[in-house]
């Protein structure tokens, strides 16, 4: 009898155990996701703009998905009129736990955040990603641009993809 | 009937169970030498048993399970057995379970400590110049506070003589990395710094805490501007 409760104790913890474990490396996952994602949109140039435009759209989904060549669009042309070589590097990236929305007034509701429907994702992470890029214009001074970004990662039948970027500001 | 129900449960399962659980015992401990070794001759031993037994129903056709003769064999058994997987689920509890909720404990409580330095680090009140410091100062360890307090004396004196309030708020903030004693958090807060007759500024940080665990509590190691460049 007490055997038997001892191997029910065994398999609770076992299995809470893998739980746990599954939880923390689908959290490293996300995060090299939303970095490597960041990566390809903070090192577009002049040259490689149509292909990582192209690789940044199929890493995507939902809202951000549909609506992104019209989002993306200024952004390309200026990118390439400018033929500036941009060079970005990702300096941290991290599961967000706290989140203040600062930009509403006291006692407005927050809005409900874009979120995907449960039958296309089962759970979605948000990801903060900081990162500085330097571009270089023809003829210009360098520049330097610093990013904040609040990814959202969603997993959509195994695949982590990018349902929400938004600048912290 | 009721003699195959006595021999499956002490003359196949009970040696299996007991086998299972110095397996699990391995499987926990993530396989140190000591316990292969204990663990190999253990289940030597239990497999010597089952043999023993095996030859003991050959030749009497009796076994330790419907053995009316030996009842205390069982108890034995069923008692070795007991102990073995209630060992296996001790060592599963402390090993796995406990860590994990330290884990989440820990996750929740480091964050909270890096979003209050972060806030403290980058708040400046005029009338009273070193509250927000010293507030920080107190979540540090000595020497990290020490090293802060003494940087920031010489701004706090400057922004205390054009007498500019500053106040900064958490936008988001995340975990970087968690180990046992040591973790990494990213902060990044929206700084306001207002001075008499002036527009005031907003900026966004990015800060990176880094906090260690003394005792039972974290302690920040390192405060610093997320950005190489």
């Amino acid at each position: 009898m007490i055997a038997l409760l001892a191997a029910v104790a065994v398999a609770i913890i076992w299995w809470g155990h893998r739980n746990a474990d599954a939880e923390r490396s689908y959290q490293a996952r996300v995060m090299a996701r939303a970095a490597e994602w960041t990566g390809v949109l903070i090192n577009m140039n002049s040259d490689n703009v149509e292909a990582s435009l192209e690789r940044l759209r199929d890493g995507t989904v939902g809202e951000l998905n549909t609506g992104f060549d019209a989002s993306i669009a200024p952004y390309r042309d200026v990118v390439k009129t400018l033929k500036s070589s941009t060079t970005g590097q990702v300096e941290s990236v991290s599961i967000e736990a706290i989140h203040n929305n600062l930009n509403i007034a006291a006692g407005q509701r927050p809005p409900s955040p874009p979120t995907l429907p449960p039958e296309l994702s089962s759970r979605t992470d948000t990801v903060i990603v900081v990162a500085t890029s330097v571009s270089e214009n023809a003829g210009g001074k360098p520049t330097t641009v610093r990013w904040n970004l609040r990814l959202g990662v969603s997993d959509v039948d195994g695949k982590q993809m990018i349902s929400l970027l938004e600048s912290l500001k | 009937m009721r003699n195959r129900l006595r021999v499956l449960a002490f003359d196949v399962v009970a040696p299996l169970a007991t086998i299972a659980g110095l397996l699990v015992i391995g499987v926990v401990l993530d396989w140190p030498r000591w316990w292969v070794a204990v663990c190999s001759m253990l289940c030597l031993l239990v497999a010597q048993v089952v043999v023993v037994n095996a030859l003991g129903f050959r030749r009497d056709s009796v076994t330790m399970g419907t053995d009316d003769d030996e009842p205390r064999l069982r108890t034995a058994a069923a008692g070795i057995t007991a102990a073995t997987v209630v060992a296996a689920a001790a060592v599963g509890y402390t090993q796995w379970t406990l860590p994990d909720r330290a884990f989440n404990r820990d996750n929740t409580d480091v964050v909270r400590l890096a979003t209050t330095v972060a806030e403290a680090t980058a708040t400046f009140t005029p009338a009273d110049p070193t509250s927000s410091i010293d507030r920080a100062a107190a979540l540090m360890v000595p020497e990290t506070a020490a090293a802060f307090k003494a940087q920031f004396a010489s701004s706090a004196a400057d922004l205390a003589k054009r007498n500019v309030t500053a106040t900064a708020r958490t936008l988001s903030a995340g975990l970087e990395a968690l180990g046992v004693s040591a973790a990494s958090v990213a902060v990044v807060v929206r700084a306001t710094q207002a001075e008499p007759g002036r527009q005031p500024s907003i900026a966004v940080l990015p800060i990176r805490i880094a906090a260690t665990k003394q005792g039972d509590s974290w302690k920040v190691v390192d405060v610093s501007p997320i950005s190489s460049r």
